[in-house]
């Protein structure tokens, strides 16, 4: 008994390394495949603090790429608006809507820290649980989708963005509807891949991937990005197609978090069709 | 004895800082050299402290840059493994006479070539966990030996720059 003793504390070091190894192992696999119980992400307080002080300082160098890009949206919104039409009669027809009912609700955030040059990508948003966001939210900017709700805190929100190998977003070619997955293998900030989409369909480069919706995450039709090139002869049954993000990940300035108002239902009814 | 504590806190402050709020948001490369001048803290701890000490450091460092990465346990893990080869390394290179009292792991107080294998060391070890890790899946393998080699070459250079900012010419000696 004694020689186990004095054997445990010859190798004690070891024994502590070990520990602390299996501690930071299990961190890193709980926080990969379930993303609750995470106290340590940049979304708690004192981290959130800082880097909102970073961006304090930083917002200035870029108000102006920030105004352009809001007057952009601007256009665009008024495009859409009713002043931008002429009435074809002269008299307006008043529809009390009882087709179409709000799915989805948008909040405004500023990203406080953000990294796209990673191998794994996260943001760091102003608005948290106060502010009702919630994990599993999706996040979009202007131009395209970013990223979903990971962790939140009171005042902040944690979100892997879509330049990260293990977030798969459910994807769709705009206007013919054949579905895939987003997933960011190239390694490169400006582009990912579409998996999933078979030899048959027919895909040019040019082509417009837009998000599929249906997963509660993100509404349909929320552009992804621009096919670049398509690779007919990739092994397996599936072309191998590359797209440039719409959205420049490099750039985020003011973000939109979406809330889908019937995931609950949509959820619990797949649960129960689902369940054994 | 206060003092030097207090130094290494305000040490740890300061480089935590330049890494989350500076360092973090370079992109050289393409991302392909990623400094992370953090650990000059804990390649500047003192010879004196015991193994466990030096273990415990090294993963609570490990987990205050994780708090603000958003990776749990992945700096952690390579602090760890940095502060377990220390433990080896320091013995593995010490000087003929040994380790004099008053001698302290610095570029100042143990010369060039030391502290080149002991740096240069350390810092791989920690760059190649962290980068492993972070490469989630073993596809890539190349390109993850390229950033671990750039990297370490990028943190090591910005380890001797901030030696040689901060070394104090020495007193006693001419």
């Amino acid at each position: 008994m004694r020689d186990l003793f004095r054997f445990l504390f010859r190798v004690r070091n070891v024994l502590l390394f070990a520990a602390l190894m299996t501690v930071s192992l299990l961190l890193l696999y709980n926080g990969n495949m379930h993303h609750r119980a995470r106290a340590i992400t940049s979304s708690n307080a004192l981290v959130g603090t800082i880097y909102s002080w970073r961006k304090e300082i930083t917002d200035y160098a870029n108000l102006k790429e920030v105004n352009r890009r809001l007057a952009e949206e601007n256009a665009s919104w008024r495009n859409r608006s009713v002043d931008a039409y002429t009435p074809l009669e002269n008299t307006f027809v008043r529809i009390n809507d009882t087709i179409h009912r709000q799915q989805y609700t948008y909040l405004t955030a500023k990203v406080v820290n953000s990294t796209w040059h990673k191998q794994m990508n996260f943001l760091t948003l102003d608005k948290g649980a106060t502010s009702d966001v919630q994990e599993d939210m999706g996040v979009i900017g202007a131009q395209g989708i970013i990223g979903v709700v990971r962790a939140v805190s009171p005042h902040f929100a944690s979100v892997k963005s879509v330049l990260s190998p293990d977030l798969e977003v459910s994807v769709q070619l705009r206007g013919s509807a054949h579905f895939g997955l987003l997933r960011w293998d190239t390694s490169d900030p400006l582009t990912a891949s579409v998996v999933d989409i078979a030899k048959h369909v027919r895909v040019a480069p040019g082509d417009t991937i837009e998000t599929r919706g249906g997963d509660g995450i993100f509404p349909r039709g929320i552009p992804v990005g621009v096919i670049t090139e398509v690779e007919p002869d990739a092994p397996g049954i599936y072309l191998g197609i590359t797209t440039r993000l719409t959205e420049d990940m490099t750039r985020n300035g003011f973000v939109y978090i979406v809330r889908d108002l019937v995931k609950l239902e949509r959820d619990s009814i797949q649960q129960a069709h689902s369940a054994p | 004895m206060i003092a030097s504590v207090l130094a290494h806190l305000l040490r740890f402050t300061v480089l935590i800082l330049i890494q989350v709020l500076v360092l973090d948001h370079l992109d050289v490369a393409n991302g392909q050299m990623v400094p992370y001048l953090y650990v000059l803290f804990l390649l500047m701890l003192p010879f004196d402290l015991p193994a466990w000490a030096l273990l415990l450091i090294g993963a609570a460092t490990g987990l205050t840059m994780d708090a603000f990465a958003s990776t749990p346990g992945m700096h952690m893990g390579a602090c760890t493994v940095m502060m377990f080869l220390r433990i080896f390394l320091v013995d593995l290179i010490a000087p003929r006479e040994g380790y004099e009292f008053g001698m302290k792991p610095t570029l100042a107080s143990m010369g060039m070539a030391w502290y080149l294998t002991y740096a240069g060391a350390l810092i791989m070890g920690h760059h190649a966990w962290l980068f492993l890790i972070e490469m989630y899946r073993f596809d890539n393998f190349l390109s993850t030996m390229g950033r671990i080699l750039l990297s370490t070459v990028f943190t090591l250079v910005l380890c001797l720059l901030a030696e040689f900012l901060t070394a104090r010419p020495k007193r006693g000696r001419a």
